[in-house]
């Protein structure tokens, strides 16, 4: 592209990104989210400092010092990282077992070559040491110099000084700490002396002086004391370095936790360096050169601090080691007293002001930021901007600090069971550190401090840019503005009073960084010469630019500006004293502001660390405490003895798990408690993971450590995603139960004291579950995706649950089924608020295997149930209209055999235990009976499609085998037993008589042992399938209405309005009808949607409307399927020889019914069941159905043996016992079941009778000739006299 | 020092600001541009999200129905 773009246009491009909009729709709970990072560095060491020449020559001089030092700082802290990530090797390589092994040498050369890049870091390390000890001694003796004592020693000097004593400290323990660093090297030494790699005396030499180097513990610490304490009046610029510490530590001239940090150990160190024979800090005490006391205190609030990863030291440790500790000279710290640093409950509340204050700030300023656009803000408005910055970090950086030294202090204060009670004998070491180290308000106050670090630096970052541009431009006002104005007037009296070193120290700092508007100083000020400014005051534009000072630049200010400020330039006259006091208030103020200004140049890079909390990942101390071994005890509860040593056993594995991981103590425990308050700050404590993971390959550039992350990460964040989506799912169902219970069972609850709280406690779930992506470990994850995932699978073994609890139930489950389905339709609808879960009805099907069958189990299960139980075991009463289970099974069918329903959590069934128990309680008193809940709930789950199938399978399985089968053969047996006529004697007999006629002809029938068994249980199941169609239609009937008069309004039909009598109903009708006009669908779709939907919605409509207008019925089909089966000869016996009527013969079906209803209707004796009790009015049905399809019912009713018995009886009212019979007692219950026959009759013909409307009024009757006296035949004449001729004839 | 070499000086110290604002100013503008890229990632991702969801849904749904009208055959 050769197109040239001006710079205006480039920037003005870029400002037009802001304009586009970029909606994100998700809360942001989590740490600064960031695919790319873009970090400009502009320290450049000091390597620009020979730009400066106008500078003092003596700070040019210090700078190049410092530039060296730097470089070994960082060349020390790659040396620290080496140690403490070094991880075992010797325990991977083989050892040769004997010396005869033949392949040992193949395992020694191995060995070496493997080892030998690793050793040569040691080497380095080594020489290292060497020369930092040397360069550190070198300085101070230089700067302990007779003469260079009086000088002044600046301020970044001394602290440079103070991080090599850190650096030095730091290695010392870490190479102590590494027992497998002098492994790995003394088996690499075993290796090369085999193979006599290390030939020449030099190589010899230096392997020695290794191997003694690694094997003394504390020898840096030693070798830099005994250095130094050659060096004369070293005690001198030691304690200025420990007084700077204290000063700073004291000022909070520090930003990050980790200066913060150094600045203590420094102290620490410091004073045991300084402690010797020659020196004794408790007598420079005495001369107020050090000031234990302080000390005392700082070391008391901080008694642990981290050194380096998960190493820890407590400072005073030192102090204790030292020469001349004295105990009386440190009460706070030698006492038993726990230090503030252990109780994060002390700051928490301070910590939560800070932080409310901070962010209604900064939100008032960002939003100022974003909605006005201001062009040039004032100098004022920028330094209150760049305030607000550096506040900002400073908290982050306090409340980062408590985190860590409360992390590092349980470090070092391991719990033990006493302590602790939930922590185990046989805990670990670490698990004793970490994991049980923690009450719950500890946790839950670590998540909150995390949340607001991370909150805030989120929010920090975000207007980034505008802070960033606030800072730079008000850096660059205040020191153009203090170099260009505020120095004018010591100058001039610096030059008036001939003051040559002050004057040419205040020219550099005006010449190194001043800025003049013409590009130069302005020539005619008068300051130059010591004169007074004119009358109208020298006017000099300062001018006002959007850059900082670079580093050096700033180093030289600084510095040069603090030696006119100095007052301890060791005796020497100060120079204070020739400037005047306002102005050395106005250096002092700018020396102390301007201190701040690197690390604000240095925004972001400040911000991260400040915030960075990595470490409370890394525990590769205790990995090496534990060499990668986890000790299992012997755990049999017992006196231990010799023999449980051997128990003792070793288990391998080189990481901790992830109960012992803080990032995950954390996360589990918001999820473990569920606490609402706290959920959303979930994602913080995973993205301690992000902060370990980059600080791996930023700092330690380990892949390993990332790839033990990572591992973890992935680990923690499938337990989290399960985790969170089975509660999330718990709750909603839970809500879900809550809401389905009944209103009036829970009021009932209370009013009877006990307190049902079955509503989960509300939690703030949603925020989660809009969460579309978190940022971890450079992966975008959606959530919201796999907790939809999770939830559906859930939902589906839910469903699942459901139905199989049906199946391992009898029929009267299915109304737990509804209620079962309804919760979880209910809870479906919740969660779909914010999760795309599948269709519920399409869940349904698929739980119910019916997607592909065409039925599903439920419609199976129904059927089974009524084939292998409901059928043949329950007693139908209709004066509840129920079935209910009868006594004494008498069914030749084995007991149905139901598989046990899978044991699942409470939330797959209710929700929680509470409901499950309130709902089996309510769902318990469906068990007993089979009545209209049921059927409803038949209807609703089968559907036509179900209702079809079972009764067709009904009718062809059971209704046909039992008609064509053992009722026919019954039939025919017991044809034969019967009399061949049986009259209905007279009524003179009496009714003892007509009883005992009949029970001497039907002796055989009631002595058939089968048919109080075999034979009525036959007819018993016909009768109950009967029953069932009937009562199912019923409720199929109720449900169509209730769904009929739902739809009415939508279909425009209303009920007739009532009418006064002076109104007219059409008008009413009409203005009803405009009423609700606006919910008539056909209309309306006709109106707005296409034609195809007006078709669709017409044809519904239409659907709708017509489905119960014909009135068809289902049980008159059946029972006209049930007529056909009845094709069977015997059912109606041969014709009558009088062509009319059978009246005394027992042919007919109808004559074996009333000699079974008379076996039925012998009262039973004593304890005995009746044959209602064991076979309900199913029986009855069975017969009076037959007889009516045989067409029978009038016969019947004429000729029965036990109508005819009550006919009798009515007239003479008789009561005696008959052979055993209680008369009186039999006539009553044949009472009984005249009337229920009569009823089962009526309702039969009710629907018979519907299907041939047309003359169906007319009776077909047949009219028969009245038959003739023989005698009268042959007369030839009619039977029939006339009246008037019988008359006539009598007179004749 | 001379007066003129001290003026050079000051005027290389000036240039030396004007530089380096001009470089602040790209600097800035690059980070501006990568906030922005930030902001469009996350974006993009919550509303490729968004799509990815729907577009699961209905190919589930197509799933659900495919098993429907086939009744145990798939459709080829």
């Amino acid at each position: 592209m050769t197109e040239k773009i001006t710079l205006a246009d480039a920037l003005s491009n870029v400002e037009v990104l802001d304009e586009l909009s970029l909606p994100d729709e998700q809360p942001c709970i989590e740490a600064q989210p960031c695919s790319i990072i873009y970090k400009a560095n502009f320290d450049t060491n000091f390597e620009d400092r020979n730009g400066f020449v106008t500078g003092i020559a003596k700070y040019i001089e210090e700078a190049t010092t410092h530039a060296n030092l730097n470089v070994l700082l960082d060349e020390g802290q790659k040396h620290a990282v080496m140690l403490y990530t070094w991880r075992c090797c010797s325990r991977a390589i083989p050892q040769p077992k004997s010396n005869e092994q033949p392949n040992r040498v193949e395992i020694y050369e191995k060995t070496v070559e493997v080892l030998a890049p690793e050793v040569n870091k040691l080497l380095n390390f080594m020489y290292f040491q060497r020369k930092a000890i040397e360069a550190f001694s070198g300085e101070v003796k230089r700067l302990c110099h007779a003469e260079k004592r009086k000088d002044f020693v600046s301020e970044a000097y001394l602290l440079t000084l103070g991080k090599f004593i850190n650096m030095f400290a730091v290695l010392d323990e870490l190479k102590n700490m590494k027992s497998s660093v002098k492994n790995d090297y003394s088996t690499y030494r075993r290796a090369a002396q085999f193979l006599k790699v290390m030939s020449d005396s030099h190589t010899l030499q230096e392997s020695q002086n290794l191997s003694m180097f690694l094997a003394t513990q504390n020898k840096i610490r030693d070798t830099v004391k005994d250095t130094l304490e050659k060096v004369v009046g070293y005690e001198d610029l030691l304690s200025d370095v420990v007084n700077i510490c204290v000063h700073m530590f004291e000022t909070k001239m520090y930003l990050t936790p980790e200066e913060k940090h150094m600045l203590v150990k420094v102290m620490g160190f410091g004073l045991f360096l300084m402690d010797s024979d020659a020196c004794n800090i408790n007598k420079l005490d005495q001369k107020k050169k050090i000031r234990l006391d302080r000390i005392d205190r700082i070391f008391k609030n901080l008694e642990v601090v981290p050194l380096f990863g998960d190493m820890q030291i407590a400072p005073f440790n030192y102090i204790k080691r030292s020469k001349h500790f004295d105990p009386s000279k440190w009460p706070l710290s030698s006492s038993n007293a726990i230090s503030p640093q252990a109780d994060l409950m002390v700051h928490l509340p301070q910590i939560r002001e800070d932080h409310v204050k901070y962010i209604s700030e900064l939100a008032r300023y960002t939003n100022e930021v974003t909605t006005t656009v201001k062009e040039n803000p004032s100098d004022a408005e920028n330094r209150g901007t760049s305030d607000l910055a550096l506040r900002g970090l400073q908290l982050l950086s306090e409340w980062t600090s408590v985190v860590t030294e409360l992390y590092s202090w349980k470090l070092l204060h391991p719990t033990d069971h006493h302590q602790n009670k939930d922590c185990p004998v046989e805990a670990e070491e670490y698990e004793r550190a970490t994991r049980y180290n923690y009450t719950s308000e500890e946790k839950f106050a670590l998540i909150e401090v995390i949340a607001m670090i991370k909150g805030l630096q989120v929010l920090m970052a975000r207007i980034e840019t505008v802070l960033c541009e606030a800072i730079r431009r008000n850096i660059y006002s205040e020191l153009q503005d203090f170099v260009q104005l505020s120095l004018r007037e010591p100058l001039r009296k610096a030059v008036k009073n001939k003051k040559d070193l002050i004057r040419s120290i205040i020219m550099s700092v005006r010449e190194t960084s001043a800025d003049w508007q013409k590009g130069h100083e302005p020539i005619d000020d008068p300051v130059s010469k010591g004169k007074k400014d004119p009358d109208g005051g020298f006017r000099i534009q300062v001018p006002r630019l959007n850059v900082g000072p670079s580093s050096t630049q700033l180093y030289m200010v600084r510095t040069m500006l603090e030696s006119l400020i100095a007052d301890k330039s060791g005796g020497k006259r100060t120079l204070r004293k020739d400037i005047d006091g306002n102005c050395l208030m106005q250096i002092d103020t700018f020396h102390k502001t301007s201190f701040y200004w690197s690390y604000l140049l240095n925004f972001s890079d400040t911000l991260q660390k400040c915030c960075d909390l990595s470490q409370l990942w890394y525990r590769e101390f205790y990995l090496e405490m534990t060499m990668g071994r986890k000790v299992n005890k012997c755990m049999v509860r017992h006196q231990h003895n010799e023999e449980c040593k051997d128990l003792i056993t070793m288990e391998k594995r080189i990481q901790f798990p992830i109960e012992m991981s803080m990032p995950w103590i954390l996360t589990d425990h918001i999820l473990q408690t569920k606490e609402p308050s706290m959920m959303e700050f979930v994602l913080y404590p995973l993205d301690l993971y992000n902060d370990s993971a980059h600080y791996a390959l930023t700092v330690f550039r380990k892949q390993f450590l990332y790839d033990e992350v990572e591992a973890e990460v992935n680990l923690c964040f499938d337990q989290f995603v399960y985790k969170l989506s089975e509660q999330i799912f718990a709750h909603y169902k839970q809500l879900a139960g809550s809401v389905f219970l009944d209103k009036r069972f829970r009021l009932e609850c209370e009013v009877l004291g006990f307190n049902f709280q079955s509503y989960p406690r509300n939690n703030r779930y949603e925020t989660l579950l809009k969460q579309r992506h978190v940022q971890l470990l450079g992966r975008s994850i959606d959530l919201n995706k796999l907790i939809t995932q999770r939830i559906n699978v859930n939902m589906h073994k839910s469903i699942e649950l459901a139905i199989s609890r049906f199946e391992a139930n009898d029929i009267t489950g299915i109304v737990e089924l509804e209620g079962l389905l309804e919760a979880n339709r209910i809870c479906h609808k919740l969660l779909s608020k914010y999760l795309a879960l599948d269709n519920f009805d399409g869940m349904v099907k698929e739980a119910n295997h019916n997607v592909l069958a065409p039925y599903g189990r439920i419609t199976l299960h129904v059927f089974v149930e009524l084939n292998y139980d409901f059928l043949v075991s329950y007693c139908y009463n209709a004066a509840t209209n129920r079935f209910i289970r009868t006594k004494v099974n008498l069914s030749s069918t084995q007991a149905i055999q139901r598989e046990k329903p899978p044991q699942m959590s409470h939330y797959y069934l209710w929700g929680s235990k509470q409901l499950n128990s309130a709902y089996s309680t309510q769902y318990g008193q469906y068990t007993g009976f089979v009545g209209a809940p049921h059927f409803h709930a038949m209807c609703r789950l089968l559907g036509y499609q179900g209702i079809a199938v079972v009764m067709d399978i009904i009718l062809k399985d059971i209704v046909k085998p039992l008609i064509q089968g053992s009722l026919l053969q019954f039939t025919k047996t017991l044809m034969i037993a019967m009399p061949k006529s049986c009259k209905l004697p007279r009524c003179e007999y009496g009714s003892p008589g007509v009883l005992s006629y009949y029970q001497a002809h039907l002796t055989d029938i009631v002595q058939y042992p089968d048919t109080k068994t075999e034979l009525f249980q036959s007819f018993r199941e016909f009768g109950n399938c009967i029953i069932f169609c009937l009562l199912i239609e019923q409720a199929l009937s109720q449900e169509e209405v209730c769904d009929l008069l739902h739809a009415a309004l939508f279909q425009n039909i209303f009920p007739k309005p009532f009418c006064k009598e002076n109104e007219k109903p059409e008008a009413k009708q009409k203005r009803l009808e405009a009423q609700f006009a606006n919910l008539q669908i056909v209309s309306n779709v006709e109106k707005i949607g296409t034609a195809k939907q007006a078709m669709i919605a017409r044809e519904g409509d239409l659907l709708t409307r017509e489905r119960l207008c014909c009135g068809l019925s289902i049980f008159e089909v059946i029972l006209n399927r049930v007529k056909s089966y009845l094709d069977d000869p015997v059912w109606c016996g041969p014709p009558p020889a009088n062509g009319i009527i059978h009246v005394d013969e027992c042919s007919e079906f109808h004559r074996l019914w009333s000699a079974l209803q008379f076996v039925y209707c012998i009262p039973v004796r004593g304890t005995e069941y009746t044959i209602e009790e064991l076979f309900g009015e199913g029986l009855n049905w069975a017969g009076c159905a037959m007889i009516v399809l045989l067409g029978q019912q009038r016969r019947f009713e004429a000729l029965d043996f036990c109508y005819h018995i009550l006919r009798v009886q009515r007239v003479d009212g008789k009561d005696e016992d008959v052979k055993g019979i209680q008369l009186k007692r039999m006539v009553d219950r044949i009472r009984r079941f005249q009337v229920l026959n009569s009823q089962i009759f009526a309702i039969l013909n009710k629907y018979l009778k519907g299907s041939d409307a047309e003359g169906s009024n007319v009776e077909h009757v047949r009219c028969f000739p009245p038959p003739q006296h023989p005698s009268v035949i042959s007369s030839s004449s009619s039977h029939y006299q006339d009246p008037q001729k019988l008359r006539q004839s009598m007179n004749n | 020092m001379s007066g003129a070499h001290r003026e050079a000086i000051q005027k290389q110290i000036h240039q030396d600001w004007a530089n380096r604002e001009y470089i602040e100013v790209i600097t800035a503008s690059i980070k501006r541009i990568t906030d922005f890229l930030n902001s469009f990632d996350m974006s993009c991702r919550s509303r490729l999200a968004v799509l990815n969801e729907k577009l699961t849904t209905l190919e589930r749904r197509i799933d659900y129905l495919e098993a429907c009208v086939t009744q145990g055959e798939t459709l080829t």
